[in-house]
């Protein structure tokens, strides 16, 4: 090549590569924030934590804000919140992150600001999940919702519980996909055999463990805690024969397709028993999806997939109880941290970071996420089955008294999953509990008629 | 004369007023030279123990809550003595906390005083021994707590693995409910006995030789050795390990809530474990403050009975 002509060959070949990395950067910028002041986050170390790092990595890098994250396990996370708030001084977070069942002693106690005052444009893009309108508070219906209520936040995951089942396994043995907990049972007789392989597990642990799982059964069968919470109607029906059908149905899938020890199974447990694979149906959040996947801590690599949960029965409805979180921004933030954490919920919920969350293993709020292409990828088969879940998602126990509700509904379960108390006995009491806890914080509460024992 | 109407002179009066005043001081700041260096410290300790104690009896008669970010007190007193008698679950765990405290406290003073006496009575490599015996104290209560979660696990465990070895079938240590206190229990001796070790093996090494030699020469045996001759010497190292351990046993809840949550039902809920979900699940401040009352008030009472009780059997 002469020199004049490899001078023009150079010149081309450097403004086609300007051009071709301009489109690049263009293709991968995301919304611009502007500058903003560093801000706190108070995160828990939950198993999709590592997706929210990948993310706040990606912002600080494309908007060049700091971002501190104080990682917390998630037993001290309602107490850190709490401590940050009520200081009398400022938050040490401008963002915490809240799980939906704490959130109304938060709203309630005015420790949020509402985010429309910080910013009066901001909104929740149309595509977020609703996830039972738990970043919203009516303050005179004491109540979460988005129709009447201020948006005190933005959900950073939409949790729900999917059906996961060894894949390999069904099509060995020739089983079908459960569609009801009857079908679970069935398949259990199949793939029932203690030591070595666990037919369904589900978490039997008393507290918050039992209850959670318990709700897929509870709202499936139609039963429900109370009356018309919304409303204010707090009359208890936690043991309504409904109820008994679905604790009923909980404790003969237990019986059959459990471990012995299923009274204290966790959702530790329950991973570790399908990573090593004993697990051959189980309903788990769908957080923990990606444990199942992990080459370095699972042998069940790629043959684990995901369904709708069982159902009470074919025409029945999905029992799928939402356990969200909320990031809301204390009232006693910096007005620098407000805005750095009202910037931050605009990148966050963009679709290219939801995207990039998704991506890096955090499970996105975002619907036209789902719907892209990563659904076709192996790595997220779970999506399909989320998606079909989530139009039927709830906010269970949503009142401020959850808290000593879910103790009390926790502890009953727990006692009839391990024989101290039948079904009916374990309902009644567990509505006695309901009703003194309504009756001490002033509801108007009342009584159903008592499940013969 | 001239030196009287020196010392008259009211430049002398007040040189020696003074002087009197000056000594007046000094005398009294000696006899009360203790009030003024223990003083401060004794008002700080005094603020530090007394000032919680009252914000906790005033919170126990009061239910909190919280409205526009500010607290809310509302003097409820009989609503918390209500909630506190119709608590079902606090008598649970007081009773397991009883049962917890006795068996665990009785098995830990025993070990630890047979160990301190045969490490005391070794003449080589007594360090070392002293040393691998305390590391269970040594150790962070999570990674006590984890670890023996691992060890008991149902399906992976150390322990059942080496039950289904010699063909035993595997105990479900955590979850049974006839099994689960006694687990915990278990936890607590390994954890515990050491340090009851260790407070005795310092009293053991204190021992006048020459008493001891005494009773050899006039031949006593070894039990009476022990019973008779260490054992009573030893009673004030005794007494404070025991004293330690009731109050540590009475405040047990890491073990508890790492390896079971007071789990299956309520066969190892315990005090502290109840306290911790009123208090800071539940968030009922004013009730958890009057149980954090009643838990102090059946600790003293527990440790008079036992005074008490240890007094008469030492008259017998």
């Amino acid at each position: 090549m002469k020199p004049r002509y490899f001078g023009r060959t150079l010149l081309g070949v450097a403004v086609g590569t300007f051009l071709a990395t301009g489109q690049v950067l263009a293709d991968e910028s995301f919304l611009d924030v502007g500058k903003q002041a560093p801000i706190t986050i108070l995160i828990n170390a939950s198993p999709w934590y590592d997706g929210f790092e990948n993310v706040v990595d990606l912002y600080q890098k494309q908007t060049g804000n700091k971002v501190n994250l104080e990682v917390t396990p998630f037993p001290g996370m309602l107490q850190k919140g709490r401590d940050a708030v009520r200081n009398p001084g400022a938050s040490p977070y401008d963002l915490i992150n809240i799980n939906s069942t704490w959130t109304i002693e938060f709203y309630s106690g005015g420790f949020l600001e509402p985010l429309k005052e910080i910013d009066p444009d901001f909104k929740l893009p149309d595509q977020v999940y609703a996830l039972g309108d738990a970043h919203c508070w009516d303050a005179a219906k004491q109540f979460r919702t988005c129709k009447t209520g201020k948006l005190m936040g933005f959900p950073p995951n939409g949790n729900v519980e999917l059906l996961y089942y060894r894949s390999d396994v069904f099509k060995q043995k020739g089983l079908k996909v459960p569609k009801t907990f009857d079908d679970v049972i069935a398949n259990c007789k199949v793939l029932q055999n203690p030591p070595k392989s666990y037919g369904y597990l589900q978490r039997g642990e008393k507290g918050d463990s039992i209850y959670y799982d318990w709700m897929a059964y509870m709202l499936s069968y139609g039963a429900s805690g109370v009356r018309d919470a919304e409303n204010g109607d707090f009359t208890v029906t936690i043991n309504s024969p409904q109820a008994k059908a679905a604790l009923d149905k909980f404790l003969q899938v237990s019986h059959a397709c459990a471990p012995s020890n299923a009274g204290t199974l966790s959702q530790g447990d329950l991973i570790q028993l399908i990573q090593t694979g004993k697990g051959m149906q189980a309903q788990a959040v769908v957080a923990s999806f990606p444990n199942f996947d992990n080459p370095q801590k699972s042998a069940v690599v790629g043959k684990m997939d995901a369904a709708v949960l069982p159902l009470a029965k074919p025409d029945a409805k999905p029992g799928v109880a939402i356990g969200s979180w909320v990031f809301g921004i204390p009232k006693n933030a910096s007005d620098a941290g407000k805005k750095g954490a009202i910037a931050f919920a605009k990148w966050f919920l963009t679709y290219k970071a939801q995207y990039a969350y998704a991506v890096g293993g955090g499970i996105p709020v975002r619907k036209d996420v789902f719907d892209s292409d990563l659904k076709q990828k192996s790595k997220f088969r779970w999506m399909q089955a989320y998606e079909d879940e989530i139009p039927y998602g709830k906010q269970v126990f949503g009142y401020a008294e959850s808290a000593e509700v879910t103790n009390a509904l926790g502890l009953r379960l727990n006692q009839a999953l391990i024989g101290q108390l039948s079904s009916a006995q374990a309902l009644n009491k567990a509505a006695d509990d309901f009703y003194g806890i309504f009756k001490k914080h002033g509801r108007k509460t009342g009584r159903i008629a008592a499940l013969p024992e | 004369m001239t030196r009287s109407a020196d010392a008259e002179s009211p430049a002398a009066i007040e040189a020696g007023f003074h002087l009197k005043h000056k000594a007046g001081l000094v005398d009294f700041i000696d006899r009360h030279f203790k009030w003024f260096t223990l003083g401060p410290a004794a008002l700080l300790l005094l603020f530090l123990t007394a000032y919680p104690l009252i914000d906790l009896f005033a919170m126990s008669v009061h239910t909190i809550s919280f409205s526009q970010a500010k607290e809310i007190w509302t003097f409820t007193p009989l609503a918390n003595l209500r909630d506190l008698f119709s608590d079902d679950i606090f008598a649970i765990a007081l009773w397991n906390t009883l049962v917890f405290a006795v068996i665990s406290v009785s098995v830990e003073m025993v070990l630890g005083l047979a160990l301190a006496i045969l490490v005391a009575s070794v003449t080589a490599g007594k360090g070392l021994i002293r040393t691998i015996l305390i590391v269970p104290i040594l150790m962070p209560p999570v990674a006590i707590g984890s670890m023996w979660k691992l060890m008991f696990n149902l399906d992976f465990g150390v322990i059942n693995q080496a039950l289904m070895v010699v063909g035993l079938q595997p105990v479900d240590w955590l979850g049974s409910l006839s099994v689960a206190l006694f687990s915990i229990i278990i936890v607590d001796i390994w954890h515990w006995t050491p340090f009851v070790f260790l407070i005795l093996f310092a009293a053991a090494e204190g021992l006048p030789k020459e008493v001891i030699e005494a009773a050899r020469i006039d031949g006593a045996r070894n039990r009476d050795l022990v019973f008779k001759i260490i054992v009573p010497l030893m009673k004030p190292a005794i007494a404070v390990a025991l004293l330690f351990r009731v109050i540590l046993a009475f405040k047990v809840f890491d073990e508890v809530f790492l390896l079971t949550s007071g789990g299956p039902g309520t066969s190892t809920e315990v005090v502290s474990l109840h306290l911790y979900k009123v208090f800071f699940e539940e968030n009922q401040i004013g009730y958890g403050a009057l149980l954090s009352l009643a838990i102090i008030a059946a600790t003293i009472a527990f440790l008079w009975v036992g005074q008490r009780a240890a007094t008469a059997v030492g008259r017998r």
